[in-house]
C-alpha cells in the first residue's frame, strides 16, 4: 500500500510539472493521467474509462489568469486509483472526484498564497546582490513547492483513504449508483457547457449547433467534425477578412478598408 | 543589433532560443498570489542580464544588474507559450538598453511587457486552453472510450506539436524582429483573425461533444398504448435531451451560478431526476 501511495503520489507530481515546467503541453489532463494509473497498477481499461469521463466533465476548466477552478487534474488520480483499486463502479467513483476536486482547489489556493512569500525572498535576495538566489526561488523552491502541493495530498488520500472508500462503496444502494449515472451525466453536460461559455458570442452561436446538427443527423464523428471544422473556419476567415492569403501575410493596410462581411462587433 | 561590449563571453543565438524557450514553459513554477508569473519572467531574463552586467565587483555594473533584475520582479502574467515572443523581445531591448543607456528609456521595457500580455493571453489560452485541447481532447475522448490507447496518446501529440512550434518560434521572432512585429500585431486585425478562427472550430467541435458524448435518455413509456418517448425525440432530434440539458447548464454558467453550487445540482439532481424515472 506504500509503495502504490508514493507511486500514485509521483504521478501528481508527473501533473502538476506538466504546466509549472513544461507550458502545460495537456500531460497534466485526467485523460492522459487516468491512462497513466490504469497502466501502473494493471487495469488500463478502467484508466481509460475513468479518464475518458473526468477529461469530458473537467474540459472546460479552464486555468486562466488568477481564476483557480475546482482541481480536476488532482482528484483524477485519486479517483482513477479508488475506480480500480476498490470495487467502486466508475460513475461512484466519478462521484467521488467532485468533492475531492474541490478540497483540492483550496490546497492549490493556499499553496499559491504561500508562494508568494518566494516572491519576498527573491526581492530581498536582489537588494543583497545575490542574484542566483533570486533566480533559484523560481527554478529550485518554486517546482520543489508545487510538487509537495501535489505529492501529499494524493499519498495521503490513497494510503489512508482507500479503505475508508471501499467501506462507503459497500453501503451505496442500487438506485444510488442509478442516480450517480445520471448525475455524471449532468456533470459532463456542465463541463461542455463551460467549455462554451468560454468561447460562445452572437457571431459563432450557430458553429456550435452547425456541430451539433451534424453529428445529431449524419451521424459524423468527432474526427470528421475537426477536420471540416478547420476547412470551414479558414474559408469563413477568408471571407470575413477579405483575403485569407494577404492577411495571413500579415497585410494589414489592405484589411482596414471594405470588408464585406463586416459586423457591429469589430 | 546586439552589438556590445559590456558581454565578455557570448551565448550563441542558438542558446538564446533554446533558453527563451524552456524557460517560457518554466514559467509558472512559482506562480504566486501576488505578482504570479514575476519570478518566472526573471528566470527567463536572468542570462541574457548576466550575460550584460557580468562584472559584479564594478560597482556600477552591479548597480545596473540591480535595477534589470528589480525590473523584472513586475507583476508578469502570460500564457507561457506566447510569453516566448515577450521574452525574447525584453532581452533584445535589454541588450538596446545596456548598449546605450542615453538614449533609451528603460520603462519602455516593462510597458511593453505589460502591453503585451493581455492581448498575448487573450489569444494564446483561447489558442491552447481552447481550440487545441478541444480538438485533442474532443478526439481523444472518443478513441480512449472506445478502449483504444491512441485516445491518449493522439491528445498529447495534438497538443505538443503546435506548442512547440508557437514557443519557439515566437522567441526568435521577438528576439530578431520584435518590435517591427508588435506594430503589425496592433495595427492589423490579424488577432481578430486569429480568435476567429479558433471560435469556429473550438464551437463546432463543441457541438458535436454535445450530440456524441453527454448521452441523456429518457426512460418514459406509456405500456397502455406503447409510446416510448425516447424514440419520439430520436424521430425528431437525435440526442435532444442532451442539447436541452446542456443550453440549460450553459444558461445557469451565464447567470453566474457558482460553480458549488452547479456541481451540487449535478450530482443530487441527478439521483432525484433519476429516482423519479425522468431522465437516465
Amino acid at each position: 500500500m506504500l509503495g502504490t501511495s508514493v507511486i500514485l503520489a509521483l504521478v501528481g507530481v508527473f501533473c502538476i510539472m506538466d504546466s509549472r515546467l513544461l507550458g502545460r503541453l495537456n500531460l497534466e489532463r485526467p485523460l492522459i493521467t487516468c491512462t497513466l494509473v490504469g497502466l501502473l497498477l494493471g487495469d488500463l481499461p478502467t484508466g481509460l474509462t475513468v479518464g475518458a469521463s473526468l477529461e469530458l466533465m473537467s474540459l472546460g476548466l479552464v486555468n486562466i489568469g488568477a481564476a483557480a477552478p475546482p482541481d480536476m487534474n488532482m482528484a483524477a488520480i485519486i479517483t482513477a486509483a479508488f475506480a480500480i483499486m476498490t470495487d467502486a463502479t466508475t460513475e461512484t467513483a466519478l462521484a467521488l472526484a467532485v468533492p475531492i476536486a474541490l478540497l483540492g482547489q483550496a490546497i492549490g489556493v493556499l499553496g499559491r498564497i504561500f508562494l508568494a512569500n518566494l516572491t519576498h525572498v527573491a526581492d530581498n535576495a536582489i537588494s543583497q546582490g545575490k542574484f542566483k538566489r533570486a533566480v533559484q526561488m523560481h527554478i529550485v523552491w518554486g517546482t520543489l513547492i508545487y510538487a509537495l502541493l501535489y505529492f501529499v495530498p494524493i499519498f495521503l488520500a490513497i494510503y489512508a483513504g482507500t479503505d475508508a472508500v471501499q467501506a462507503i462503496v459497500n453501503m451505496i444502494p442500487g438506485w444510488l449508483t442509478e442516480g450517480l449515472n445520471l448525475g455524471t451525466k449532468f456533470l459532463t453536460a456542465y463541463g461542455i457547457a463551460l467549455l462554451m461559455s468560454t468561447m460562445m458570442n452572437k457571431d459563432l452561436t450557430v458553429y456550435f449547433f452547425l456541430g451539433f446538427f451534424l453529428v445529431g443527423y449524419l451521424g459524423l464523428n468527432i474526427t470528421a467534425i475537426a477536420i471540416f471544422a478547420c476547412i470551414a473556419a479558414v474559408i469563413l476567415s477568408g471571407l470575413k477578412f477579405k483575403s485569407s492569403g494577404m492577411a495571413a501575410a500579415g497585410g494589414a493596410d489592405a484589411l482596414d478598408d471594405y470588408d464585406p462581411l463586416e459586423d457591429d462587433d469589430l | 543589433m546586439s552589438e556590445n561590449n559590456t558581454a565578455l563571453k557570448k551565448r550563441s543565438d542558438f542558446k538564446k532560443y533554446l533558453q527563451f524557450f524552456w524557460r517560457s514553459w518554466a514559467i509558472q513554477a512559482s506562480w504566486n498570489y501576488e505578482r504570479q508569473m514575476n519570478m518566472g519572467f526573471l528566470y527567463g531574463i536572468a542570462p541574457t542580464l548576466d550575460e550584460l552586467y557580468p562584472n559584479e565587483n564594478d560597482p556600477e555594473q552591479l548597480a545596473h544588474k540591480k535595477e534589470a533584475y528589480e525590473r523584472h520582479m513586475a507583476f508578469y502574467n502570460c500564457t507561457p507559450q506566447t510569453s516566448a515572443f515577450v521574452l525574447g523581445l525584453a532581452a533584445s531591448m535589454e541588450e538596446q538598453y545596456a548598449a546605450d543607456r542615453e538614449h533609451f528609456n528603460p520603462e519602455t521595457i516593462n510597458a511593453v511587457k505589460t502591453s503585451l500580455m493581455g492581448p498575448l493571453s487573450g489569444v494564446g489560452d483561447s489558442f491552447f486552453q481552447g481550440t487545441v485541447k478541444i480538438i485533442a481532447f474532443g478526439l481523444g475522448i472518443s478513441l480512449a472510450q472506445q478502449g483504444s490507447i491512441l485516445g491518449p496518446i493522439l491528445a498529447i501529440l495534438i497538443s505538443l506539436i503546435p506548442s512547440w512550434f508557437v514557443t519557439w518560434f515566437g522567441g526568435k521572432l521577438g528576439y530578431t524582429m520584435g518590435s517591427k512585429y508588435l506594430t503589425k500585431l496592433q495595427s492589423g486585425n490579424l488577432m481578430d483573425q486569429l480568435m476567429y478562427v479558433c471560435g469556429v472550430v473550438g464551437l463546432m467541435v463543441i457541438g458535436a461533444m454535445v450530440a456524441s458524448m453527454v448521452g441523456i435518455v429518457t426512460p418514459i413509456a406509456f405500456e397502455s398504448s406503447g409510446l416510448v418517448m425516447q424514440d419520439i425525440v430520436d424521430g425528431i432530434l437525435p440526442q435532444a435531451i442532451s442539447l436541452v440539458v446542456t443550453l440549460g447548464m450553459f444558461t445557469l454558467i451565464r447567470k453566474r451560478v457558482s460553480t458549488g453550487w452547479l456541481l451540487a445540482l449535478c450530482i443530487f439532481g441527478g439521483v432525484a431526476i433519476n429516482a423519479l424515472g425522468i431522465l437516465a
